[in-house]
């Protein structure tokens, strides 16, 4: 596989990772290094009253916890943004701490801006509009899923348009992403593997996209080998720190490789059958990612049977086509054997609701990246009937 | 003659040229989302002293007015407002940069929503395509 001689991209992504099982207990002497007194921690309900993270938390934080904000919802609306700001800001907060999954993350970058910028996190919509630093903020995740701790974009619902909108800035990014695998161990069977396979999604998308380079290509394709190796195992031995371990790494190379080279068409469907039958983003992900590989096979094979010589699969070594072809079966029974063998239909969508779910998908921003343009709906519904 | 870019000449140039494309017609007809202010930033050293915007007020597949201003506050207040310098709409007219690419990767900068801008991947195609109708005259050759 090579690379057109217009190759031209810039590569960005969160500045200091650390990883290691147990290393939040070091991150009240990382805050004190960094210079911050007065750290408030971004998490939900959940997890701040039925799970001992926010209190491990607290406690490596010491006397530099300023205090917590839990009130983090599923798809943060710009209220709950500015909801957190106000209260981080009377808390006299000079950093922030996001403990949770992608949307405890997001919550934060929205909150940093408020408190740098003033006004509502709306009033900041837009794409590199941001001139400066913002509010620091140190990332925990707490699944391995979205890889948002190094990702530059923040998605916001705006409830009164209805619609999602986006935040997309290099100042976004984390100053720091912590990622400890002890915190991940009590994740649930289900949300481990919706989870693993929506960064499965992240990487193998990001290596079809028109905006793929040469360093999104490299975390990609380490990302889809972790999660090939480790998925599995954290299903069947929850507590495997190794293998939880490396599904954080992989989750987070496969972040850096969407921020840069973003996702296509399989994002394009997950996103829209999510918000039409509220399919759970990862799962809805995994449902269309065999069909989406095999849909480009025609314009990617080279990419795809790269990524099956990385996985050292069985068919790998025959001619890009089969390998490529070989590596899509192999996705399909990795997304099986996690258990995520749903249809369309267990969400009760119908066959005549298939050109309405295609027309969404359309409108959707990330196909406009597909390997191939995708001008006809009919494409899409011969998709999604395979899913149906 | 070739037309400076940006002036107001050539603001009035890519307008008509703009109604005249069929292509931009079609892509753009559900587009009713407001104007859109395209802020070339200053550049002393051709002689652009002032950032200078061309606002479109682009509706339904047809650009019902455009103008030229160097009042930043009557820019950025528009639906949409994509900055870049000189050089980066230079590569944009020359089909040297896709517009939407650039937002990606922060060459250009918007503020407005961007699922609406990606939405219309056409016509942002097409709106490029009509400059390469106007006979432009860049300020830096």
């Amino acid at each position: 596989m090579s690379y057109d001689s217009d190759l031209n991209f810039t590569f960005a992504h969160t500045p200091k990772l650390v990883f290691g099982a147990g290393v939040v207990s070091e991150l009240g002497s990382t805050v004190g290094e960094m210079g911050f007194s007065r750290a408030v921690v971004v998490t939900d309900s959940f997890l701040a009253e039925k799970t001992d993270l926010l209190e491990r938390v607290k406690k490596s934080l010491g006397p530099r916890f300023a205090g917590a904000f839990t009130g983090v919802i599923p798809d943060p609306t710009a209220d709950s943004i500015d909801q957190g700001a106000e209260q981080a800001r009377s808390l006299g907060a000079d950093v922030l701490v996001s403990l949770g999954g992608g949307s405890a993350i997001d919550t934060a970058k929205g909150m940093a801006v408020v408190l740098t910028e003033g006004g509502k996190v709306l009033d900041h919509e837009g794409y590199h509009a941001l001139t400066r630093r913002q509010t620091p903020h140190l990332a925990i995740p707490t699944t391995a899923g979205t890889g948002s701790e190094m990702t530059m974009i923040l998605v916001v619902k705006d409830p009164a348009r209805g619609q999602k909108t986006f935040i997309g800035s290099y100042f976004l990014h984390p100053d720091l992403a912590v990622l400890d695998p002890t915190l991940i161990t009590g994740l649930p069977a289900k949300l481990t593997a919706a989870t693993g396979l929506d960064a499965l999604s992240h990487a193998v998308e990001s290596l079809l996209s028109t905006l793929r380079n040469p360093f999104s290509d490299a975390c990609a394709l380490e990302a889809m080998r972790l999660i090939d190796a480790n998925l599995l195992r954290c299903l069947e031995k929850p507590d495997d720190l190794a293998a939880r371990g490396q599904m954080l790494i992989a989750a987070a190379l496969a972040g850096s490789a969407f921020s840069n080279a973003m996702v296509i068409l399989n994002h394009a469907l997950a996103h829209t059958v999510g918000a039409r039958y509220g399919i759970h983003h990862g799962t809805a992900n995994a449902m269309f990612l065999p069909l989406t590989m095999r849909h480009f096979i025609d314009v990617a094979s080279d990419r795809l049977a790269l990524a099956a010589r990385a996985l050292q699969i069985d068919g790998a070594d025959g001619p890009d086509e089969q390998a490529a072809r070989a590596l899509a079966d192999h996705v399909a029974r990795l997304i099986a054997a996690a258990g995520i063998n749903d249809r369309l239909a267990d969400y009760g969508v119908e066959e005549n609701d298939l050109p309405a779910i295609a027309d969404m998908a359309m409108s959707d921003g990330s196909i406009i990246y597909s390997p191939k343009p995708v001008f006809d709906p009919e494409e899409i519904v011969g998709l999604l009937r395979q899913a149906l | 003659m070739p037309i400076d870019f940006p002036s107001e000449e050539w603001t009035v140039a890519y307008r008509e040229a703009l109604n005249n494309s069929e292509a931009y017609r079609e892509a753009g007809k559900n587009w009713t989302h407001g104007p859109i202010a395209l802020v070339v930033k200053a550049d002393p050293a051709i002689g652009l002293e002032k950032d200078t915007a061309f606002i479109l007020d682009l509706h339904e597949g047809v650009c019902r007015k455009a103008w030229l201003t160097e009042d930043m506050a009557e820019a950025e207040q528009q639906p949409f407002c994509i900055t870049g310098n000189y050089g980066q709409w230079k590569q944009v007219i020359r089909k040297e940069l896709d517009p939407i690419r650039g937002m990606m990767q922060g060459k250009l900068k918007l503020k407005g929503n961007l699922p609406v801008i990606v939405r219309f991947v056409k016509a942002a195609q097409e709106l490029v395509n009509a400059t390469s109708v106007v006979d432009t005259h860049f300020l830096d050759e």
